[in-house]
């Protein structure tokens, strides 16, 4: 077993980390029952010990995959140490998520943002953002970022993956989990 | 990790840049001409370093603190002659310098950024660092520089530093401390004669304007606008700046939200429009701060303007957004 695996092990163990898990049905519940989700069949799905993150991968988390995460506005982004605040724009959002990117190291500083504009998720105003960076190995990377605030938390969704041959082929899948995203009832 | 680096996309594309820091390192070194070479890295962090292989890397950030070509030659000298006194593959012999090892023996490249930031913060030994500054300030001395400027390069970044509450500048990390070193370059001056090449603020200002805006926009899209700050709000630098650099200044009060900053963003805008009045952006940033402010009439006003501009802006469905509340709002169609 190697030093991830291991660790993986150890963590699940001692009950840190949720054990991933086929996705089976549609829709999928959030970690904490604050939103549904689509999650494609046959993917691998886990959830964050804090019930504040789910992930996805068709082929392997460090390949590509979803990430879907909630956090309180106030709580400051790790690089930038900057936070989202409830009267920002959609822009002004947008604008945090790609300043914690360039934040990261060398090479994301040097992304190149595709696209940037206003999007609906599950009824609140949000933005839609594209960037595409290269990784050391010159391979290039596309992200897609959706965010939004609803009260007082800050939700983004987010697909990564290689341009080559992986973010054609699952993107869609992505925008199908966007479009089925819905947050919980009560909280509309 | 030069091919990583040029993998990447990390290298500044401008080859009217590179070409004159080139000219710079090739004036300090002509008998290395072919065998030492400049690359400017995108980045608006502190940092230069040098590879065994004789590449010398200069980040957009530290390129721009420079006020005059000679400040820009001192350090240029410096990283030099870690190039030429072999410093890279004593280091390896030494086992000390993990990132040095890892340039030269092509290790692992997933952890390259980290190798990197590792290479810049340990950088080589003291008596290496001491050695770079003696022997470079020679080369500096020999190319007919001015070297009164040298120590002035570690005075403004002291000031910078102190401002931004920066811990560890990576560049100056295993340097001698930033204090220790403007006292050595200043001894090192003291006893040379006044004048030299390379003092002019004005043409080396000239030289990096397109740098100079590419810094501020990387700068300001990762979000640092404290260090965008420090030079845009000196009015002596401010002046050497390209014209839509009251926009920027703008940007930077706008993004640090500090008491006050929304008034300061304000009139760096007017003033930018009246400096540079077909400069689109600012239009945009003042009807979306009128928006902001409840002040409809204005912010359509601006933000019309702002359309008309760049009809092909890539916000453009923001702005539109904004100009249906803002027309609606202040009774307009929508």
């Amino acid at each position: 077993m190697n030093r991830i695996g291991t660790a993986t092990f150890v963590l699940l163990l001692a009950g840190c980390v949720q054990a991933p898990a086929r996705v089976d049905s549609m829709p999928t519940q959030a970690p904490d029952k604050s939103y549904s989700v689509d999650l494609p069949i046959g993917w691998i799905k886990q959830g964050s010990p804090d019930n504040r993150t789910l992930i996805a991968s068709r082929n392997g988390f460090l390949l590509e995959g979803m990430h879907i995460s909630k956090r309180p506005i106030k709580e400051a982004f790790h690089r930038t140490k900057k936070a989202a605040t409830a009267q920002m724009l959609p822009a002004e959002l947008a604008e945090l998520e790609i300043a914690e990117l360039k934040s990261q190291d060398q090479f994301t500083a040097a992304l190149t943002v595709e696209q940037n504009e206003p999007a609906e998720i599950s009824g609140r105003e949000g933005f839609d953002l594209r960037v595409r960076f290269k990784n050391t190995r010159g391979l290039e990377i596309q992200r897609v970022v959706y965010g939004f605030v609803d009260q007082a938390e800050y939700y983004r969704l987010s697909f990564q993956a290689p341009m080559l041959y992986y973010f054609d082929k699952y993107y869609p899948d992505f925008q199908k989990a966007v479009e089925s995203f819905q947050l919980a009832a009560a909280r509309k | 990790m030069a091919q990583a680096l040029a993998r990447g996309g990390v290298i500044y594309d401008s080859e009217a840049s590179t070409a004159y820091v080139q000219h710079v390192m090739e004036r300090l070194f002509p008998e290395f001409k072919g065998h030492i070479y400049v690359a400017i890295v995108k980045s608006s962090q502190l940092n230069a370093f040098a590879l065994p292989n004789g590449r010398i890397y200069v980040n957009q950030g530290l390129l721009v603190r420079f006020r005059n070509e000679a400040q820009l030659a001192t350090v240029l000298a410096h990283e030099g002659i870690h190039f030429t006194n072999r410093h890279g593959y004593q280091e390896v012999q030494s086992g000390k310098d993990y990132a040095a090892f890892g340039a030269i023996g092509g290790m692992i490249v997933p952890i390259l950024p980290q190798l990197m930031a590792v290479s810049s913060t340990y950088g080589f030994s003291r008596q290496m660092e001491t050695e770079a500054d003696v022997q470079g300030f020679a080369r500096l001395k020999r190319a007919g520089y001015d070297v009164h400027e040298s120590p002035k390069v570690f005075e403004h970044l002291i000031a910078e530093i102190k401002a931004e509450d920066i811990k560890e500048p990576f560049f100056f990390a295993s340097h001698p401390r930033l204090l220790e070193r403007v006292e050595n370059m200043k001894r090192l001056s003291s006893g040379a004669a006044p004048g030299g090449d390379g003092a002019s603020t004005t043409a080396y200002a000239q030289t990096m304007a397109q740098v100079q805006v590419d810094n501020l926009e990387s700068m300001l899209s990762a979000g640092r606008a404290k260090s965008a700050l420090i030079m845009l709000a000196d009015p002596e630098r401010l002046v050497e700046l390209p014209p839509q650099a009251q926009y920027y200044l703008g940007e930077a009060y706008r993004l640090r939200g500090a008491e006050g900053d929304v008034k300061r963003a304000e009139e760096a805008y007017l003033k930018a429009i009246e400096g540079t009045p077909e400069f689109a952006p600012s239009y945009r940033a003042l009807g979306v701060l009128c928006m902001k402010a409840n002040h409809y009439l204005d912010a359509q006003k601006y933000l019309e303007r702002y359309v008309e501009l760049a009809p092909s802006a890539p916000d453009l469905k923001y702005v539109e957004s904004y100009l249906k509340i803002a027309r609606k709002k202040s009774g307009g169609t929508p």
